[in-house]
């Protein structure tokens, strides 16, 4: 997994979220994106599994999915690699 | 254009509370309208439901907020409410006191808390699904579509073996995220008809006043008057929050910045949302 491809995740979530004042510098790789991280939420959740169905070509088909996927940058980037088209 | 903007019901409650001027003077009034502790959470006198309590702490954090809006210079152009945001969207319109308001919440509040004596009612938050699947679900199971906040972002409402059935359903429709919370009353649904004559009541207790700035209503999406108030109220109570054309229409109406009232940030994500679709 690639360094690029860590960078353009933090970008995604950057650019779909909104998070003003935010540089993708930021975001730890590995820190929890929801709860005590970035503090992300279920709506938050759903506009990264459309984001990331339009940049990646890649589907989170449902919350349990998106638990494990959405933990951290990481953890995003690796679902992205194993489900690529 | 400036659009404040009055959330609902908060689910949850912070741990952190401000520690400045306006808290203080809006504890007192919790304290002495609502008889309600905002440090302790707790109740000063007569006891209402945890759902009560998270009303008047919900509204009383609106009230702040505005307050220190007001104080850094930021002023509405317009304002909007969804759901019970209408209670504290009415005192910064100047349409009521805060203290009305806070009272006015939780008698309300206490109303409404007496149909969860006899059966227990619960909301549903469907993310995921469309309209269409949505409703199918709500007529299958008796349950009734709550609040229409974006095109993948929808609040259910009814009794809660109901509301369970269809959970289960969303789920197995597809829908990416699904939870119920138990509540005192089937809010934005026909089933409130048993209070409505007893909030009416309630709401005619009160003298509003002309609305100091434009104040548009999550129904109809029209500009309330002070002789709007009490009906809007209680309308609002049998009918579901459309938040989605609400946004729509405050766009429309030249809102160009928008800032929550209170308790999180659920409003400006529904915002994002809609603002993404319509790009």
């Amino acid at each position: 997994m690639s360094e690029e491809l860590i960078d353009q995740v933090k970008q995604l979530i950057i650019d779909s979220l909104r998070i003003e004042g935010m540089n993708p510098a930021d975001i730890e790789t590995d820190a929890p994106l929801f709860g005590e991280g970035l503090g992300l939420d279920s709506i938050d959740a759903l506009q990264l599994v459309v984001a990331m169905e339009k940049d990646f070509g890649v589907v989170v088909p449902d919350a349990a999915t998106g638990s494990k996927v959405f933990q951290s940058v990481r953890s995003m980037a690796e679902y992205i690699t194993e489900h690529r088209k | 254009m400036n659009c404040f903007m009055f959330p609902g019901q908060p689910l949850l409650r912070s741990e952190l509370l401000p520690r400045d001027d306006d808290f203080d003077a809006i504890r007192e009034l919790a304290g002495r309208r609502a008889l309600f502790d905002l440090d302790g959470f707790s109740w000063l006198g007569e006891e209402g439901t945890e759902s009560v309590k998270l009303q008047i702490y919900g509204v009383a954090m609106s009230l702040y907020h505005a307050r220190r809006l007001r104080r850094q210079g930021i002023k509405p152009g317009l304002m909007a409410e969804h759901s019970m945001g209408i209670y504290p969207a009415m005192a910064a319109c100047g349409s009521l006191s805060e203290g009305e308001v806070l009272e006015l919440t939780f008698r309300a509040g206490c109303c409404m808390a007496q149909m969860g004596k006899s059966r227990q009612y619960a909301l549903g938050c469907v993310i995921g699904l469309t309209l269409e699947p949505l409703l199918a679900i709500a007529e299958n199971n008796e349950v009734y579509l709550a609040n229409h906040n974006t095109s993948r972002h929808f609040l259910l409402s009814g009794e809660r073996k109901n509301m369970e059935e269809a959970e289960a359903e969303a789920f197995a429709c597809g829908a990416f995220s699904v939870k119920i919370f138990p509540c005192d009353a089937p809010l934005h649904s026909p089933l409130m008809a048993e209070v409505e004559g007893e909030m009416r009541a309630i709401f005619a207790g009160y003298r509003y006043r002309e609305p100091a700035f434009p104040l548009m209503d999550h129904i109809d999406q029209d500009y309330l008057t002070a002789a709007d108030l009490q009906d809007f109220m209680a309308r609002e109570l049998l009918l579901p929050v459309y938040w989605e054309r609400t946004c729509h229409a405050l766009r429309a109406a030249g809102a160009g910045s928008f800032f929550e009232v209170g308790v999180g940030d659920s409003l400006k994500k529904y915002n994002r949302w809609i603002d993404n679709e319509a790009k």
